[in-house]
């Protein structure tokens, strides 16, 4: 019976698309805003959520355990005050970044979805930097909200006008620090997990190339004098972040001389080599 | 691989199956991956060869470059690079259903894979400390850590094939005992170091070397108890594990 074509083309309704087109600019801050829930696994099985909130939470717990001890005994715990938490407990944070940066990069790559990302209104380039911007936020709120909780803690203890205000200054460069541990960790994280589909590899890789470098750091600082000794730090990463934040806030027995502005800059390379690196691999990678 | 082993009807109970074997050296080291491995210990002999150029105390050059690095970081990495993907990479692929399918005792792959573990990262993290013992001190205290950081190939390798059996990110749980059981507690909370593999290690190095170099910090009695219960008792439930194993799905 189908053979009777008489060439009609029905007309069941087909219609163009005449609504709002939200734009390269919406679809980025979709991708963003997707990405950061899944830094924290939101959207995903509980299975995904275990780590980065155990993670989390555990950074939370000793920053209220910190505001009470120095609320109730009035000691301070210099290792970690505002400006000296992300560095004191960075294992923490390199593991969070080792969960979350695969998670990002290495998913997408092993399941090839990228042609699905880049055949939107979306370039390569906004992908990186919007999954660089998602891990890099997710980084800073866990290490900002213990951070809060400490100044909030301190400032309902405080008493006076005054020294809530000094908690304030105190905090200012603890939130300064966190962002620059979470720029730097970030983006040497997700450089790293771009190279591979594989998670457990990716996070395995992170964690050696954070580990592997501090020791070089400390051998070079033990066995070297004046400038040597001083510039020993740029050779591992959480060296260049200490040193940097030695130079900004001072206050530790780091000895970084008068070095300082080479450890600003040595984090800005880095920053910059990463995500300039992770931009030409997006470029090049198969889609 | 040469010659292909055929599976020989099993005559008792066998503990060890060469074409396994075979499979899963090819799959671990016939892979880009494996490149991996190769930076971890040339960083380590980089380093002893600066520490001694300078003139850093040999005790101090010990505990930073040797058991700073090499046991504490370089050993328990490539044991957990490799013993999680012997077994985690098939599960991960869904091969293993091919092995499984095979009239193979479960407890045969099991023991295979994990021979092969604690060989191959035993031999890497082996090497890489006698000679980064051998250039920071002498060759008895390179022998001394080299013997060490096999008997902790094969704790380690047990633990994170057992690992990569019970848990999907094995990985990630691997890390986070290294990192914050053995790196972060370990260095706050004495108590801790009965059960870290890192501290056995220590012992046995201190032990094996026969230097006052290296001092251990715990009794060698409670080491080898506690590592010869954790090996045996690993292998005994990831045994127990792969033999009522199901496929699960791939998310999460």
């Amino acid at each position: 019976m189908s053979e009777s074509a008489t060439g009609t083309i029905h007309d069941i309704g087909y219609q163009r698309y005449t609504g709002a087109r939200l734009g390269r600019s919406y679809s980025v801050r979709s991708l963003y805003a997707y990405s950061l829930r899944t830094v924290f696994g939101l959207g995903r099985g509980p299975k995904s959520k275990i780590f980065p909130f155990s993670l989390a939470g555990i950074l939370l717990v000793i920053a209220v355990v910190v505001a009470a001890v120095k609320a109730r005994f009035n000691v301070a715990i210099p290792p970690l005050d505002y400006a000296n938490f992300p560095g004191t407990l960075s294992f923490l944070l390199m593991l969070f970044v080792a969960t979350a940066a695969p998670e990002l990069a290495s998913r997408d790559l092993r399941n090839k979805v990228l042609p699905l990302y880049f055949s939107r209104p979306i370039g390569r380039d906004d992908y990186v930097l919007a999954k660089l911007a998602a891990l890099v936020t997710g980084v800073f709120l866990i290490l900002a909200v213990p951070e809060l909780v400490m100044f909030l803690g301190g400032a309902f203890s405080a008493g006076s006008a005054s020294g809530i205000w000094g908690q304030f200054t105190d905090l200012v460069p603890g939130l300064v620090v966190s962002a620059i541990f979470a720029l730097v960790l970030s983006a040497v994280a997700l450089l790293v997990s771009s190279l591979s589909s594989r998670r457990a590899i990716a996070a395995g890789a992170v964690v050696a190339l954070f580990l592997v470098t501090e020791p070089i750091n400390g051998v070079l600082a033990a066995i070297g004098t004046g400038a040597t000794r001083e510039l020993a730090g740029l050779t591992s990463i959480t060296g260049i972040l200490e040193g940097l934040r030695t130079w900004l806030f001072a206050g530790s027995e780091l000895d970084i001389g008068s070095y300082g502005p080479a450890y600003a800059a040595a984090a800005v390379v880095l920053v910059g080599l990463c995500t300039a690196l992770l931009i030409v691999r997006y470029r090049k990678v198969a889609s | 691989m040469s010659a292909r082993t055929t599976v020989a009807p099993a005559s008792g109970p066998r503990l060890f199956n060469p074409t396994i074997a075979g499979i899963t050296l090819r799959g671990l080291l016939g892979r880009r991956r494996s490149l991996l491995l190769i930076p971890l210990p040339l960083v380590l002999i980089a380093l002893s060869l600066l520490v001694r150029t300078g003139n850093v105390p040999t005790k101090d050059a010990l505990q930073v470059v040797v058991t700073g690095l090499g046991v504490a970081v370089i050993l328990p990495l490539t044991a957990l690079i490799i013993g999680t993907s012997v077994l985690g990479s098939e599960i991960d692929d869904g091969t293993i259903v091919h092995i499984l399918a095979k009239p193979v005792a479960r407890r045969e792959i099991v023991l295979t894979k994990y021979l092969i573990a604690a060989v191959v990262s035993g031999l890497v993290a082996g090497v890489s400390l006698l000679i980064a013992g051998t250039i920071v001190a002498s060759v008895s205290v390179g022998v001394g850590f080299a013997v060490a950081g096999l008997i902790g190939a094969f704790v380690y390798s047990a633990l994170f094939v057992l690992a990569s059996l019970v848990i999907r990110r094995a990985v990630l749980v691997g890390l986070a005992y290294i990192l914050l059981w053995e790196g972060l507690l370990g260095n706050v909370l004495d108590g801790t170091k009965v059960l870290s593999v890192q501290k056995y290690v220590s012992e046995f190095a201190a032990t094996f070397s026969g230097s006052s170099l290296v001092h251990g910090p715990m009794s060698l009695i409670l080491a080898i108890v506690m590592s010869a219960v954790l090996t045996v008792g690993a292998l005994l439930i990831a045994v127990d594990r792969l033999r009522s194993f199901s496929m699960a799905g791939e998310t999460s």
